[in-house]
C-alpha cells in the first residue's frame, strides 16, 4: 500500500485510486470553474503586483458581488427551465424607489421595504404571466424589463436621484465587516442559505424536478406552477436587494443603473454550470461564475490590456467555459 | 443617363424652391420644429429647457422626441417618422454620425431644415452644427491638467461609451494639448458604458495599477462622480489632492466633488444655449431669413472652486 493511500485511509477516505479521486472531483462542476478562477488569478498576479493585494481582492469581490447576488436568484429560475431578463430593471427601479423614499425623508425601514416591494411586484407579475397566461418566460420578462426601464426614465427624466441617507443604511453598501466589504458578506450569507435550500429542502428538490421533467413532476404531485411563481418572486426580490445595496454604495440612483445587468447575471449562471434547458445548475456555481467574470474585468485594467478588447475576452471565456463543461459531461456520461 | 440625373436634380431643386416658398408664407404658429436628444440624460434636459423657451418666445410649435436607446437605428427611425409627418425643422444630437446621413439627406430633400447640435454628423448635409467643438474642449481640459501637474507625470482617461464620437473627439483634444508636454504620459484609457457602478470599479483599478498617478480625466459625465466616490473611500484617502481630477458636465455629485476638493475643475458645456440657438436658427432658416448658416462653437466654461456659484450655461 502506498503512503498516499495509507494517509487517505487514516483520513477516512475510501481507497480508490488517485485517478478515480481526481475523476470524482472533476465530476463536480463547481470545482472546474473554481480551478479556472484560480488559474486566471495566478496568471494575472504573475504579471502585476497589484492584483493580489487585500484592497484589490476585496475591491474585486465588492464589484462582482452585485452580479453574484442576482445570479443566485437567476440560477433558481434557470433550473426550472425559465429565464428572468427583468433583473436589471428590478435592480435599478428598486434602488430608485428607495432613493425617492429617502428624498421624502421616510424612515430607513420603509425605504428598504419599498425597494424590496418593487422586487416582489416584478416577481409576482413575471410569475403570473408565465404560470397564469402561459407566456414564454423570455417574452414575459422581456416585457417587464422594458416596462421597468421605461418607468425609471419617466420618474427621473434622466436625472440621477442623490438623497442623503443615514450612515446605518449606507453601511450595507459601503461598510466593512473586518476586512470584508458588507455587500460581499451579504452575498456569502445568501449563497449559504440558498445552497441549503436547494440541497436540503423539499422546495429545492421540487425546483430541480420542475426543470428536469415538468410533466413527470406534475404527475408525481409537485405543484409546478407554485414552484415557478416562487422562483420568479425570489429572483426579482434578490435583484431588488442588489439594487438597494448598489444605491447604498453609490448614494446615487441613476436611470441607467442595472442596464444590461441581466446578461452578466445569466452569463455568471451559465459559466457556473447551469443549463439553460433546465434541471441543472447550482448556487455556488453561479457565484463562482460571477467571480470569474469580475476577476477578468479587473485583470484587464491592471494588466493594461486595451479596453476595447475587454468585452471580447469576456465573451471568449463564456464560450470556452460552457463548451468545456458540455464536453466534460459528455465524457462522464460515456463512462457510466 | 446623365440627363436623367440632371432632370432629377432640377425637379428636386424646383421642389425645394417650392417648399421654401410655402414656408415663407407660413405663419409662425404653423411652424413645427422637432428636437432630438441622444437619450434621456440630465444634459439634454437643459437642452430641452433652452429649446422650449426659444420656441415659446418665437411662438412656434415644438416637439421633444427622445430615443429609447443609443443605437444609430433608433434615431434613423425617428427622423423617418418626422419626415413622413412633415415637420418644418429638425435639430438632432447624433448618436452615430454615419447611420443618419441618408435619412437627413432625405429629410432635407423633402424640404425640412435640419441642423445638428451637441454631437455632429458632418457629412449629412445639415445646415449647421451648434455645440461644443469637442476637440477644442478636450484641448482646454488637457491644458488645465498640464498646468495642475506642472507638465509632468502619469495620467489616465476614463470615458463613457467607447464608440461615442464626441467623447473620442474630446480624447483627441486632450492628446493634442498634451503633445506639447513630453514629460506627461497617458498610461491608460478605459470605457465605462457611462454606468456609475462600473466607472467606480474601473477608477479603483486604475488607481491601484498606477500608484504614482498624477492626474485623471473624466471625459464623460460619470467620470466626476466616480472619482469623487473613489477618492472619498478609506483606501484612497491619501491620494486626494495627489491625483488631479478634471471632469466633464456639472452633475450634482460632480459639483459636490469640486466643493469638497476632490475635483480640480469641470468643463461645463452650455446645453441651454445649444437648445435655444438650435430652435432660433431652425426657425429663421424655415422662414428663409438665414440662408448661409455657419457652425457655432458654444464653448465650455472651466468651473473650479473659485467660480462654482456664478457660472451660466
Amino acid at each position: 500500500m502506498s503512503s498516499i493511500e495509507q494517509k487517505k485511509l487514516a483520513m477516512g477516505i475510501d481507497s480508490s485510486s488517485p485517478w478515480q479521486q481526481i475523476g470524482k472531483l472533476v465530476a463536480i462542476r463547481e470545482v472546474n470553474v473554481l480551478l479556472a478562477l484560480v488559474l486566471i488569478g495566478a496568471l494575472i498576479s504573475l504579471f502585476t503586483p497589484y492584483f493580489l493585494t487585500t484592497n484589490n481582492i476585496m475591491g474585486v469581490f465588492r464589484s462582482f458581488s452585485m452580479t453574484a447576488i442576482m445570479s443566485i436568484g437567476m440560477v433558481l429560475v434557470i433550473i426550472t427551465g425559465g429565464i428572468d431578463l427583468s433583473v436589471g430593471s428590478a435592480m435599478g427601479l428598486s434602488g430608485l424607489i428607495t432613493a425617492l423614499c429617502f428624498n421624502a425623508n421616510l424612515p430607513t425601514v420603509i425605504c428598504v421595504a419599498a425597494g424590496l416591494g418593487v422586487g416582489l411586484v416584478f416577481g409576482l407579475v413575471n410569475g403570473l404571466l408565465v404560470t397564469g397566461i402561459g407566456l414564454p418566460p423570455f417574452i414575459a420578462t422581456l416585457g417587464t424589463l422594458s416596462v421597468g426601464r421605461g418607468l425609471m426614465y419617466m420618474i427621473t427624466h434622466g436625472v440621477p436621484v442623490t438623497p442623503d441617507a443615514p450612515a446605518a443604511f449606507a453601511f450595507i453598501g459601503q461598510g466593512y465587516v473586518g476586512p470584508v466589504p458588507a455587500p460581499v458578506v451579504i452575498m456569502l450569507v445568501l449563497m449559504v442559505i440558498f445552497t441549503i435550500i436547494m440541497q436540503r429542502t423539499r422546495f429545492g428538490r421540487h425546483i430541480y424536478a420542475t426543470g428536469g421533467n415538468e410533466n413527470a413532476s406534475r404527475l408525481s404531485g409537485v405543484r409546478v406552477d407554485r414552484v415557478k411563481l416562487a422562483v420568479y418572486i425570489i429572483s426579482s426580490t434578490i435583484a431588488s436587494l442588489a439594487g438597494i445595496i448598489s444605491f447604498a454604495r453609490l448614494l446615487s440612483a441613476e436611470p441607467a443603473s442595472g442596464f444590461g445587468a441581466e446578461l452578466d447575471v445569466i452569463a455568471a449562471a451559465a459559466i457556473g454550470g447551469a443549463s439553460l434547458s433546465g434541471g441543472v445548475g447550482s448556487v455556488t456555481g453561479a457565484v463562482i461564475g460571477a467571480a470569474l467574470v469580475g476577476i477578468i474585468a479587473n485583470g484587464v485594467i491592471l494588466l493594461n490590456i486595451n479596453t476595447y478588447a475587454q468585452q471580447g475576452i469576456t465573451g471568449c471565456v463564456i464560450i470556452v467555459a460552457v463548451s468545456l463543461d458540455i464536453l466534460r459531461s459528455r465524457i462522464m456520461g460515456e463512462r457510466k | 443617363m446623365k440627363s436623367l440625373l440632371n432632370c432629377t436634380y432640377a425637379v428636386l431643386a424646383g421642389l425645394s424652391i417650392l417648399t421654401t416658398g410655402v414656408a415663407l408664407a407660413k405663419n409662425k404658429a404653423d411652424i413645427t420644429v422637432a428636437v432630438i436628444p441622444k437619450v434621456a440624460v440630465p444634459f439634454f434636459d437643459d437642452c430641452n429647457t433652452g429649446a422650449t423657451e426659444a420656441a415659446k418666445d418665437l411662438g412656434v410649435k415644438y416637439q421633444w422626441v427622445v430615443p429609447e436607446n443609443t443605437q444609430g437605428a433608433t434615431q434613423v427611425k425617428i427622423i423617418e417618422d418626422l419626415t413622413a409627418r412633415h415637420v418644418d425643422g429638425i435639430a438632432i444630437s447624433v448618436n452615430e454620425p454615419r447611420s443618419v446621413q441618408g435619412v437627413i439627406k432625405q429629410a432635407i430633400a423633402s424640404g425640412i431644415k435640419v441642423l445638428t447640435y451637441d454631437s455632429d454628423s458632418a457629412n449629412s448635409g445639415r445646415s449647421m452644427y451648434i455645440g461644443t467643438v469637442n476637440e477644442k474642449a478636450g484641448e482646454v481640459m488637457g491644458d488645465e491638467m498640464a498646468k495642475a501637474i506642472n507638465g509632468e507625470g502619469k495620467i489616465a482617461i476614463v470615458t463613457g461609451q467607447l464608440g461615442a464620437s464626441n467623447l473620442n473627439e474630446r480624447i483627441a483634444g486632450v492628446k493634442k494639448a498634451l503633445a506639447a508636454y513630453p514629460k506627461i504620459t497617458i498610461v491608460d484609457t478605459e470605457g465605462t458604458e457611462d454606468d456609475l457602478a462600473k466607472a467606480v470599479s474601473v477608477t479603483e483599478a486604475i488607481f491601484r495599477a498606477h500608484p504614482d498617478l498624477k492626474g485623471l480625466f473624466g471625459v464623460s459625465q460619470v467620470g466626476g462622480p466616480a472619482a469623487t466616490k473613489v477618492l472619498s473611500e478609506h483606501e484612497f484617502a491619501d491620494r486626494k489632492g495627489a491625483i488631479k481630477i478634471f471632469a466633464f458636465d456639472d452633475l450634482p455629485d460632480t459639483i459636490r466633488g469640486v466643493k469638497d476638493g476632490y475635483i480640480n475643475g469641470i468643463m461645463v458645456q452650455r446645453p441651454i444655449t445649444m437648445g435655444r440657438l438650435a430652435v432660433q436658427h431652425l426657425v429663421s432658416q424655415i422662414q428663409g431669413q438665414e440662408t448661409e448658416a455657419k457652425d457655432i462653437d458654444t464653448g465650455v466654461t472651466v468651473v473650479t472652486a473659485a467660480n462654482i456659484g456664478s457660472y451660466t450655461k
